[in-house]
């Protein structure tokens, strides 16, 4: 079976790394948690930007 | 619910710059507004009343809602009403004689903004790493060269993030210390020792004068730089800045004026307090500099900590531009807040034993580097700067002391060390 695959998204406000694979257990989000799983009022924790702010990293 | 009104006698010297030489005292008189008068007004004689907002989540709360609590309606630090005044003579009835990043708002706040943003993203500051190390590793040599004592303040920590933040403009060599007097002027226009020549120190008009003065050199000296860059477009900040564009048109030269301040100044000016500091702690927490070199992973948690420890940009002003209910408050439109940093980067709410130094916050959730849409545009370059200094200093650090007394600036908005004497081995 293949090991999902998780992305990183990033705060356009302040540059801030949301990366699925290692979520933010500090925060409560686990490893594994899809941005889009978020809750919608989730707010960037480096600058407080709505999760829309968060677009999708190239790799 | 405690009083709304906070006694003049213990809320005035939060305006003093004086006051801020004794650091100790007034985080004790912020852990005190925090404790017994949280989201509390401040009248003192001279100024127009303030909220003075002290918990970090007040902070934060207003912080990122810049719809709401404006940045450039009023003084975004804390001006007399003598100083209000003065800058709206000097600026024919605007609120501020600079207008940078930080005295405005949307939709401006988001067009300026967006001019330097990407330069500034993690990736991009990433790409710098080697430069900025070699530097790093020079004011490191430097050091060494001293022998076995300095003034890290005034040796090193004043001097790197200069160099760093300059070459990324575009600035000669030459130029840097122009830029060092000018901040200085500017951001310390009060402190005795870093003051202006000439300043009269007890004239209320003081501080305008001197912004006025630091305005017009500012713009004598970049009046060319902008001018060359228009000219000859280069890969530097200055040419991004002097080639700019808001919604499709020139920018407007007091804006572009005030791009070059405010990179010329808030870029290296709290990175050097930060590392001063930073030092100051090195030398007085026994066991710190131990752990540093044996496990050098934890030098970004050193940084982060230092960042929240150091707080130096202290405080900013806010002011409502409509009725809001905060923490049971009730803020009126034009009302003042003053926003402490310091205070919410201490307060006991958000961290666990917060006048500890510790390096095993993670994540360090400070807001040292501010929150909401006026976030630091720099904090990237400023973290990977400091990062590369201490990774390049620690490992040849064997010991260090203080060799006197430190002393902080006197400053009641911007503040930092700005004396560290140190005794040290190095390798
Ligand atoms: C330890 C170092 C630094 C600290 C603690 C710091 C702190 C801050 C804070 C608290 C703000 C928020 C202002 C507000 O609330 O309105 C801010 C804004 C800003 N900082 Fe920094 N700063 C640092 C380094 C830098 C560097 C290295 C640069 C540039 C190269 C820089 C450029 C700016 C700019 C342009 C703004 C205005 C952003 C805006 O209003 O949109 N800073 N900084």
């Amino acid at each position: 079976m293949n090991a999902p695959v998780y992305r990183k998204w990033q705060c356009i406000a302040c540059g801030e790394i949301f990366d699925e694979a290692l979520g933010s257990p500090a925060d409560g989000i686990p490893p594994g948690t899809r941005l889009e799983d978020l809750p919608d009022d989730w707010l960037c924790p480096n600058c407080g930007a709505l999760k829309a702010s968060f677009i999708l990293m190239e790799d | 619910m405690s009083d709304l009104k906070i006694p003049t006698e213990l809320v005035a010297p939060i305006f003093n710059p004086a006051s801020y030489a004794d650091r100790a005292k007034m985080e004790k008189m912020l852990a005190h507004l925090r404790h017994n008068y949280p989201l509390s007004i401040a009248e003192v004689p001279g100024y127009d009343p303030h909220w003075i907002v002290t918990k970090y989540k007040d902070v934060r709360e207003i912080t990122r809602q810049d719809n709401i609590f404006h940045s450039g309606d009023r003084s975004k630090t804390p001006a007399s009403q003598i100083a209000e005044q003065m800058m709206r003579d000097y600026s024919g009835g605007k609120p501020h004689i600079f207008r940078t990043l930080v005295h405005m708002d949307p939709p401006d706040h988001t067009a300026h903004r967006d001019l330097v943003k990407e330069n500034f993203m993690p990736q991009n500051i990433a790409a710098l790493e080697t430069s900025i190390r070699e530097m790093a590793r020079r004011h490191v040599d430097h050091m060494a060269s001293l022998g076995t004592t300095c003034d890290f303040a005034g040796d090193i920590a004043m001097n790197y993030p200069l160099e760093v933040v300059c070459t990324l403009i575009g600035l000669p060599k030459e130029d840097h210390a122009i830029m060092l007097r000018l901040t200085q002027w500017f951001l310390s226009y009060a402190d005795p020792d870093l003051c202006r020549p000439g300043s009269v120190l007890t004239d209320p008009e003081e501080q305008i004068k001197t912004w006025q003065i630091v305005y017009d050199e500012f713009k004598r000296y970049y009046g060319s730089v902008i001018k060359d860059r228009q000219a000859c477009p280069r890969h530097d900040l200055a040419s991004t800045i002097a080639n700019g564009k808001i919604h499709g048109c020139p920018m407007d030269e007091r804006s572009m004026i005030s791009y070059f301040v405010i990179a010329s100044t808030a870029g290296h000016d709290t990175t050097a307090a930060t590392i001063a500091n930073s030092m100051w702690t090195l030398a007085t927490q026994p066991g710190l500099l131990a752990r540093l070199k044996a496990e050098p992973a934890l030098i970004p948690n050193f940084v982060e900590e230092a960042i929240r420890w150091t707080s130096p940009a202290m405080c900013f002003i806010r002011s409502a531009a409509e009725d809001y209910e905060l923490s049971g408050r009730q803020i009126k439109k034009g009302d003042l807040l003053y926003i402490s940093y310091l205070s919410a980067n201490r307060d006991e709410e958000m961290f666990d034993t917060p006048y500890e130094f510790r390096l095993d916050r993670t994540p360090n959730r400070h807001i040292g580097f501010g929150y909401g849409a006026h976030i630091c545009v720099g904090q990237h370059l400023a973290r990977l700067e400091m990062r590369l200094l201490w990774e390049e200093l620690i490992p040849r650090l064997e010991s260090v002391e203080m060799a006197g007394e430190g002393k902080w600036q006197e400053s009641e908005f911007v503040c930092g060390p700005k004396f560290v004497p140190i005794r040290f081995k190095m390798n």
